[in-house]
């Protein structure tokens, strides 16, 4: 198939988006989610977030339960919940997304070290500090994907995904329970645990 | 537009951002250069490179317009020289390229939005203070680039170009000479000041014979 060199649907955001989901029981539901992004571009500025939802099915916040995003560009940070996150298959229907506490980050620091053995993203503010850590990452894999294959059934994807082994979610120093485990995705099984970069979201040109 | 198989054929080279700006002198040569790289992942890592040249027609270049590469990362500025910047014949061909020095950054620091009025990137080091300033920005676009679309002639490319009208390299305070020409990307008219961000370098499998 021919290649369209200039996509003419509309951009809607781009940047880094890997994430963390980790189970107890391998054929049980997901115990912990977790989401980091780095947005580059939107129509909203820049920015930083996390969400982290240690009861997914809950709808309560922090500090009851481990449901909440860290950000520090709330604005974008709405419009690409109610945009993307609500839309993916892992947050379908889970009564944490919407319960979840809004905090304000300070600050965002990345110890990209060996890529292949530890990578990590850390936020803090509003007392909290949350490290999200990836370990014994594969080779990158570039990912395109249509509408129809896409995690939102809404928007074109370009990104890099490198799948990691292991992975914590650590909260003011607790690890989240849970192990990584595996999923179907892009057609092949892949594990929960993931670096995603150079992710760029497009709406289709006939859905503007 | 994504084709139809999520996985694209072929193994990743580099991701990551790579901004430009090349300005013209009003003969139409190229006055000055630089290229900026944040590079989410590489075979030796993570990092930041700047590549100037202030004076792209000589080997050096003078104190206030030097030819050379600041880098956080010693190993991915070579990297980048040799594998990458070195297929691009405008780079490659100047005289300053074979004894281009690599020297440490002290930090990198990128400001403003790239759906506004202006982005820019600064690097400090060696004594330098190196600010790229892109203004007069363009709505984004995705491309979808094949290898004969591409500087190297041999990569698949994904990027998300942000054209600029206006920019300038400012060196310890100081404009470089030049105005943003224009060029064409994949048949479509662009300018020589642009924000490339999500950028993939792929390198296609070998068709069999």
């Amino acid at each position: 198939m021919t290649r369209v060199s200039i996509n003419p649907g509309r951009v809607d955001w781009s940047g880094e988006n890997p994430g963390i989901y980790l189970k107890t029981d391998p054929n049980g539901e997901y115990d912990a989610l977790a989401l980091f992004f780095r947005v580059a571009l939107s129509p909203y500025g820049r920015g930083h977030a996390a969400i982290v939802l240690g009861a997914p099915d809950e709808a309560c916040g922090w500090p009851e339960v481990s449901n909440l995003i860290m950000t520090d560009n709330q604005r974008m940070m709405r419009w690409i919940v109610d945009g993307w996150v609500t839309r993916m298959p892992t947050f379908v229907g889970k009564a944490g997304l919407g319960a979840m506490t809004w905090l304000d980050c300070d600050s965002v620091e990345k110890r990209p070290g060996n890529l292949k053995t530890r990578y990590s993203e850390t936020l803090r503010g509003s007392g909290v500090t949350l490290e999200m850590i990836w370990r014994d990452t594969g080779p990158p894999l570039p990912v395109e994907v249509t509408k129809a294959n896409s995690a939102t059934k809404a928007h074109e994807m370009y990104s890099v995904f490198l799948e990691a082994k292991e992975a914590q979610i650590v909260l003011n120093g607790t690890a989240l329970p849970g192990q990584v485990t595996s999923r179907q995705f892009f057609g092949r099984t892949m594990s929960t645990a993931f670096l995603a970069f150079s992710e760029t979201w497009v709406t289709p040109a006939g859905d503007l | 537009m994504p084709l139809p198989t999520p996985i694209t054929h072929g193994t990743v080279d580099w991701t990551g951002e790579n901004p430009g700006i090349l300005l013209k002198d009003a003969g139409g040569d190229f006055s000055a250069m630089a290229l900026f790289f944040r590079v989410a992942w590489s075979p030796v890592g993570q990092g930041q490179v700047l590549l100037l040249y202030g004076t792209p027609g000589e080997e050096k270049g003078p104190l206030e317009a030097p030819n050379v590469m600041l880098t956080d990362n010693h190993d991915l500025a070579g990297f980048l020289k040799e594998q990458f910047i070195g297929r691009l014949a405008a780079f490659r061909n100047a005289p300053a390229f074979d004894a281009l020095p690599i020297r440490p950054a002290q930090a990198v620091r990128s400001r403003g939005d790239p759906m506004s009025h202006r982005y820019t990137e600064t690097v400090s080091g060696e004594g330098l203070v190196v600010e790229l300033v892109w203004e007069g920005l363009e709505p984004p676009k995705a491309l979808e680039l094949t290898p004969d679309q591409v500087g190297t002639g041999m990569h698949t490319m994904f990027t998300l170009l942000v054209p600029a009208r206006e920019a300038q390299i400012i060196v310890n305070g100081h404009a470089l000479p030049g105005e943003v020409g224009t060029r064409v990307q994949a048949g479509f008219e662009t300018t020589t000041a642009f924000l490339y961000f999500s950028e993939t370098w792929v390198i296609p499998p070998v068709e069999p014979l």
